[in-house]
């Protein structure tokens, strides 16, 4: 693959919900991530911020236009060969955390790992590293109901960060958490950014979070402005 | 997977335990169904072999009726030897089973007269063990046993006598008279008003065939081996005018009635799946629409749509071999316990006229069936959590996200 590909490109996109009145969500969007960026998504609620994260991590499929990894288009991938592709290639961190709550914190970080096939005591020690850099290396046996919800969104980012992912996309990480638990999870993507050099492509609508991006894109009626 | 799966199983612990509690309850029912129906059609085989047909019986070949064969076996030695000799065979003996007349001064009652070996009937059938006076005929060379109420019609008493008379062999009517020796009661109306039970030399002898028999009945050291002894003895007996029966051919009407029971229980158990499987699905469905954001969160980490689909087969089949396994052991207590305690039912009343059967069960295991119904019910549970899972196949990651 040649390096001036971007790690991620989206062209022309467009997402339209059937129904009634159809709506679109992302009208003809382009964009490029670069590796090692921290670009944060901006625009109001209902802008399609949630709904190009989910095209670009490949969650969604799109009306038109494609999503290319270092000018490999995946769009149009059958189901299987998409989830292998996430697996391999990205990590998710969402606004609810979404852990699974019958898995401990250390197992929750460990379950990409279980999917990609490695085995115990290999997912064990990169579980136990992910969480470390989190800085929860103590709490990896609590279920996700015996964390705060700034804890339980620390393990997500492990999650999300253990397989050493090309990329990691967050929608809305801290809407769900007070404001310096927020900015403690922002210090902490920065710092995986900045130390292991993991790209971030984050959403929020919140001024004080956008202003920790170094790179802010807006999005306004499901187009880019600016 | 696996672990993930159990704690998904144990996620909802009240819905689990009812869910193992309705599959395990439904397993020890149909486990408790197969056991007594087993051990009431083994009773039914043993108490009618037992009382007068025998597992074998060799009888001339031109006999048109199988119960009472209407036609003599003027030399049954070659049957006597070729039953004694073979090592399968616990006991065997000739017998006459023939309609008479029991006559005493003050009336007379038509019967079916049983001559037999006592000696040999002892071990053939267990008719002896419901001796209530005197013995079995003993020694006695005309002795005569009747039913308790059979001796109440005719006005006999201990020690008395009466006359037998049956059609001889030259079409007269032989008459000879036995002394009441022994009285049984088996509880059974047929039994007890209409079989007498006479020496077989003395009865041969008012009918004038020597050493001349009906049947040649045999006793095999295990009943399941019937078929093949009768096909060794009709080999062995070929170019003779006999014919050999095992137990199925001559009291044909238990295996309708097998038949028929079966049926029943298959019925039953049609019904008890559809149940369980309904439970397992429901609680698949249930399972499954309370997890769709969860299952949403798996396949954007990765979990292919198969590996979703296999989740909720993997929880299914957890929760069913819980349920199984739970199901074996109570059906299995229960089995054991009405093994040693008996059932006790009113079967025997329902069989009294028939047959002399007893009205307590005692339950056996059938293990080729209660296998059979683990497996199957293991399998209702997989299967009824088929729908839910390629359901949960066939979700998209954007929109299970966002489902509440």
């Amino acid at each position: 693959m040649s390096k001036a590909q971007p790690l991620a490109e989206a062209r022309g996109l467009e997402k339209i919900y059937p129904g009634g009145t159809k709506v679109a969500a992302v009208r003809g969007v382009d964009l490029r991530v670069e590796r090692g960026e921290f670009t944060a998504l901006a625009g109001p609620s209902g802008s399609g911020k949630s709904t190009l994260l989910n095209l670009i991590g490949t969650l969604d499929r799109p009306t038109k236009g494609e999503v290319l990894y270092e000018g490999r288009s995946v769009s149009r991938l059958p189901a299987s060969d998409l989830a292998d592709f996430r697996l391999r290639t990205l990590g998710f961190v969402f606004q609810a955390y979404n852990l699974i709550p019958v898995l401990t914190a250390l197992e929750n970080v460990e379950y990409p790992l279980v999917l990609q096939g490695v085995g115990p005591g290999e997912r064990r020690r990169a579980a136990q590293e992910a969480l470390s850099w989190v800085g929860l290396e103590a709490y990896g046996d609590r279920r996700p109901d015996l964390l705060s919800g700034g804890q339980q969104q620390r393990v997500a980012v492990a999650r999300a960060i253990v397989h050493r992912p090309a990329m990691v996309l967050a929608d809305e990480p801290t809407a769900n958490l007070d404001s310096k638990t927020g900015a403690a999870l922002l210090d902490l993507m920065q710092a995986l950014n900045q130390d292991h050099a993991v790209t971030f492509l984050f959403s929020s609508h919140d001024p004080a979070v956008l202003s920790r991006a170094r790179r802010v894109v807006h999005l306004v009626d499901g187009e880019l402005r600016g | 997977m696996i672990r993930l799966a159990w704690r998904n199983v144990w996620r909802n612990r009240r819905r689990s335990l009812i869910n193992v509690a309705s599959m395990g309850f439904g397993l020890a029912a149909i486990m408790f169904g197969q056991s007594l129906l087993r051990s009431l059609q083994v009773q039914l085989i043993e108490k009618s072999t037992g009382s007068i047909t025998g597992h074998l019986q060799v009888q001339d070949d031109k006999a048109d009726l199988v119960k009472m064969p209407d036609r003599f076996i003027v030399d049954p030695r070659p049957a006597a030897a070729a039953l004694e000799n073979d090592p399968r065979v616990r006991a065997s003996g000739g017998r006459i089973h023939l309609t008479g007349l029991v006559s005493t001064p003050a009336t007379s009652v038509g019967a079916l007269i049983c001559a037999v070996d006592p000696e040999k009937e002892k071990i053939i059938t267990d008719m002896h063990a419901y001796m209530t006076q005197g013995d079995y005929l003993g020694k006695t060379a005309k002795g005569l046993v009747l039913g308790e109420s059979l001796a109440k019609r005719l006005d006999l008493r201990m020690g008395e006598k009466a006359v037998i008379m049956a059609q001889a062999a030259d079409g007269s009517m032989g008459a000879e008279a036995f002394r009441l020796v022994g009285l049984y009661r088996t509880g059974s109306e047929s039994f007890d008003n209409q079989i007498v039970y006479v020496p077989l030399a003395a009865f041969q002898e008012l009918l004038a065939r020597p050493g001349q028999v009906n049947n040649y009945v045999a006793k095999l050291k295990d009943i399941e081996q019937a078929d093949e002894v009768q096909k060794d003895v009709a080999a062995a007996l070929k170019g003779l005018p006999l014919r050999v029966l095992s137990w199925k051919q001559i009291d044909h009407e238990i295996l309708g009635v097998k038949a028929f029971q079966d049926a029943i229980l298959f019925i039953v158990l049609c019904v008890v799946f559809a149940i369980v499987a309904l439970g397992i699905l429901n609680t698949q469905l249930m399972s499954l629409f309370e997890r769709v954001r969860e299952f949403g969160v798996l396949m954007a980490i990765g979990a292919r749509p198969r590996w979703v689909m296999r989740l909720l087969l993997v929880e299914s089949a957890l929760l069913g071999a819980v349920g199984t396994l739970f199901g074996l052991c109570v059906g299995a207590v229960l089995i054991a316990h009405f093994g040693r305690a008996g059932l006790s039912l009113p079967v025997g009343e329902a069989l009294s006229y028939f047959l002399p059967f007893p009205s307590v069960i005692y339950m056996r295991p059938n293990w080729t069936a209660h296998a059979t119904a683990c497996l199957a019910v293991f399998a209702t549970t997989v299967l009824a959590a088929l729908p839910p899972a390629l359901r949960a196949g066939r979700l998209k990651p954007a929109e299970a996200l966002r489902h509440v």
